[in-house]
């Protein structure tokens, strides 16, 4: 039903179809404008032609209808009958007569039918009719008719004798020719008409061609650029340098600029991807050499004084921590090992006993602490606790390290439709714009004494539970991260796995 | 308006007959002497005009002086023209000829010989389809006469009419003229006239001739015979002349060129007979229907 609607139809065929209805439409009107005009002179030069031939025969009849010389006005009848020779079968007459006032026969062109001196007496009501126009006419006229399909026309001339009405010459010729001379044209103009539609269809197919098939280029491109397939776009060809070349130019520089911009952007992605990964091969390196440095100078003077046991308990202490450090980076760095490793679900209950811990990391601190639960208590969240947990006391303790001077930290929870959305919100010194770039960077840290791993651990836990996460800062302000979980059916908290 | 259109028609007719004329007239001899007029008129078929330019150079060179033929279409006409002297001889009708003059201005010359004989008919035709048998079923008819002063042409056939009762002026419902006895044959043939009179030596001729158009009729009577129709001569003529013309005509079976023109006219010859031979016309005219004129063809 769609493909018969017109604005379902292809360009390539409703061009040549206008370009055709168009030619058609003209050849037809000028056609029949031509076949009317034509038809119409052709009728009044015959009009003419008859009434020149009537009068012929009127001209001599006055004085041959008074002597009653049927003879002399047979022959003129005869006369105009026959065609001279420049004229066409166009005037031929098909019957002509004088009739006396009377209306009784005094010359006809057909006599043995016809005879003289008898009133003339048609049969049919037409031609009764004509007769009595023709009798009772007292000026030159032209009647028309038609009989057995064949057209005619009738040239009356009434005829006088000291201006008394003595008789009438009626003189007629067939139309027929006229008929099909326009019959002919009507063919000439229909035969015109077929053709200049086919000459019309295959302008249009050629226009079309030329117009669409770049425009055909450019939609296949479009689509190859909407799925993403920069690389397979073909360059449209151009052939005119009209507003179609002109479109198709633009497509192919826009699409060489889309592929050029993606290639550049992948190396980008490429570079950044190798100066993070050199990131965390020197924040490794950093956060391991530095204490074993000092863990090696431990175990140097303990080989000088291997009988110390001061020393050794305390350097052994010192080792301790040391290792603890660099064990407590590793373990930072394979997050996504633990989390692996415990998917244990949990209710809502952790998020309360969550507070008590955060109180306490705030404890000997001028901060104060808004804590906004929207949650239910006994609603039950299918989700790894300690996860979320440290979620919430990285942000926690990450919003509390940067109000030295103290200030409000706030954390909220709530349900939103589809998702869990946690905020925590702190009135510290705020980040600036270059450092939200990198600020879930592994080992980005502004303090001396941060491992720049809370935040990146945070992002990488919530990315594992399909989450997401935003900050909201700017320097002097404080800051605001927000995140959302997914909730999957009941509520839940689910890992996205 | 009328008025003026009928004079510049007939301005026309003029035209076209003085243009005819022109072309039947031959150069004029050496001399540039006056031509010798001779009037023509129905009697004879004149539809090759090229026969008469030959016939007059014919004559001419008998004569040595320059002959042309003048055409008129009734007798009337040519009759006023002898009688003015515009003609020197004419071919005319016996009826014309028995007419009474006063002064008398003409003179017979030579008599046509046809089939042996100074001697024709008058015969009434009918369509060759049509259902006529004699003179009664043509009651309430057509018919055709040639010219008011002709003998085959219309004194004959009034009289036998008038002979078997019947009176040609009530008879017919419409009666016309043609002014020729082809046309005549002609207007029978083409039905305007459902029947008509003809000098028998043009509708034979016709048939001879013609016979598409002469078979399409039928004879279904024939007159007596009467003197063919003769060559006259205004009598103020001038004898030398005269008898120049005479001996032109009647010599012409005397050579190869003169047969061969009287072969185109289905003629034996020309004559020298009485006037006495044209005394039956004028009996016939002067005391009404005195003659059994009838006879079965």
């Amino acid at each position: 039903m769609k493909a018969l609607h017109p604005h379902g139809w292809s360009l390539t065929v409703k061009i040549p179809l206008t370009i055709t209805v168009v030619a058609v439409g003209v050849a037809v009107t000028i056609g029949v404008a031509m076949i009317v005009h034509d038809r119409a002179r052709f009728q009044a030069a015959l009009e003419d032609n008859v009434l020149l031939k009537a009068r012929a025969v009127a001209a001599t009849a006055p004085e041959a209808l008074l002597r009653g010389d049927s003879w002399s006005l047979y022959q003129s009848l005869k006369q105009v009958a026959v065609p001279a020779s420049h004229e066409s079968q166009l005037s031929a007459v098909t019957t002509g007569m004088v009739l006396d006032a009377e209306g009784r026969v005094m010359a006809h062109l057909d006599p043995a039918n016809n005879p003289l001196g008898l009133p003339f007496r048609p049969e049919d009501g037409v031609e009764r009719e004509l007769l009595d126009r023709a009798l009772s006419a007292r000026n030159p006229l032209v009647l028309s008719g038609a009989k057995k399909k064949e057209g005619f026309l009738e040239g009356v001339i009434p005829v006088f004798a000291d201006e008394k009405f003595i008789g009438a010459v009626r003189l007629r010729i067939s139309t027929a020719e006229l008929t099909a001379r326009n019959h002919d044209a009507a063919i000439t103009v229909l035969g015109l008409t077929l053709g200049l539609a086919a000459i019309g269809s295959l302008l249009g197919a050629l226009i079309s061609r030329r117009m669409v098939g770049p425009l055909k280029g450019l939609a296949r491109g479009l689509e190859s650029i909407g799925r993403g397939e920069l690389a397979s776009v073909a360059p449209v060809a151009i052939r005119d340098l009209d507003e179609v070349g002109m479109l198709a130019g633009s497509f192919n520089r826009m699409t060489a600029e889309l592929a050029e911009k993606k290639r550049l952007e992948q190396q980008v992605a490429l570079n950044e991807k190798l100066a993070g990964l050199g990131r965390i091969a020197a924040g490794v390196a950093h956060e391991v050499n530095n204490p074993l440095g000092g863990m090696l100078n431990c175990i140097d003077t303990l080989k000088k004084h291997p009988d110390d046991p001061e020393l050794l308990r305390r350097y052994l202490n010192l080792l301790e921590t040391g290792l603890n450090r660099i064990a407590s980076t590793v373990r930072g760095l394979l997050v996504d090992l633990h989390y692996e490793a415990s998917p244990k679900p949990c209710d809502l209950a952790c998020l309360f006993d969550l507070k008590d811990l955060v109180a306490a990391e705030m404890e000997g601190r001028n901060v104060q602490l808004h804590w906004e639960n929207a949650l239910d208590r006994e609603a039950c969240l299918s989700c790894s606790c300690p996860h979320l947990q440290q979620i919430i006391l990285n942000l926690t303790k990450n919003g509390v390290q940067v109000m030295p001077d103290g200030g409000t930290l706030a954390v909220r929870s709530r349900r939103e439709a589809r998702a869990l959305v946690l905020e925590v919100e702190d009135t510290g010194i705020g980040i600036s714009e270059q450092d939200q770039h990198h600020l879930f960077d592994p080992f980005f840290t502004n303090r001396p004494d941060g491992s720049g791993l809370g935040l990146w651990i945070t992002f990488r836990l919530v990315q594992r539970m399909g989450g997401s996460i935003q900050v909201d800062s700017a320097p002097g302000r404080g800051s605001r991260f927000e995140v959302r979980l997914p909730l999957t059916d009941a509520g839940a908290v689910e890992p996205a796995e | 308006m009328p008025d003026m259109r009928r004079r510049w028609v007939m301005r026309r007719i003029r035209h076209v007959i003085l243009l005819i004329l022109a072309m039947a007239t031959p150069l004029p001899a050496a001399g540039g002497e006056e031509p010798l007029r001779i009037g023509l008129t129905a009697v004879v078929v004149r539809e090759n005009l090229r026969f008469f330019d030959r016939w007059s150079e014919y004559l001419s060179a008998r004569l040595g002086r320059p002959v042309s033929f003048v055409q008129r279409r009734a007798y009337r006409d040519v009759m006023d023209l002898l009688a003015k002297g515009e003609l020197d001889v004419a071919w005319i009708c016996g009826f014309p000829f028995v007419q009474k003059r006063d002064p008398e201005f003409l003179e017979l010359l030579a008599v046509p010989v046809y089939r042996g004989t100074p001697l024709y008919r008058s015969y009434i035709i009918v369509h060759q389809d049509s259902p006529y048998l004699g003179m009664e079923d043509l009651e309430g008819r057509v018919f055709a006469y040639s010219d008011p002063d002709s003998n085959s042409g219309y004194l004959v056939p009034r009289k036998m009419f008038q002979r078997a009762g019947l009176d040609p002026d009530l008879f017919f419902r419409l009666t016309f003229f043609t002014f020729s006895h082809a046309e005549t044959v002609q207007a029978v043939t083409d039905r305007v006239a459902d029947a008509g009179a003809v000098d028998s030596y043009v509708w034979e001729f016709l048939i001879e001739r013609r016979p598409e158009l002469a078979k399409q009729t039928r004879v279904i009577r024939r007159s007596e015979t009467f003197g063919f129709p003769p060559i006259v001569a205004r009598l103020g003529l001038d004898p030398g002349v005269r008898a120049g013309i005479e001996a032109a005509f009647i010599g012409m079976t005397a050579d190869l060129e003169g047969r061969a023109l009287l072969q185109e006219l289905a003629l034996d010859g020309f004559a020298k007979y009485s006037p006495d031979l044209y005394e039956p016309i004028r009996v016939l005219a002067e005391a009404g229907v005195a003659f059994p004129l009838q006879e079965r063809p």
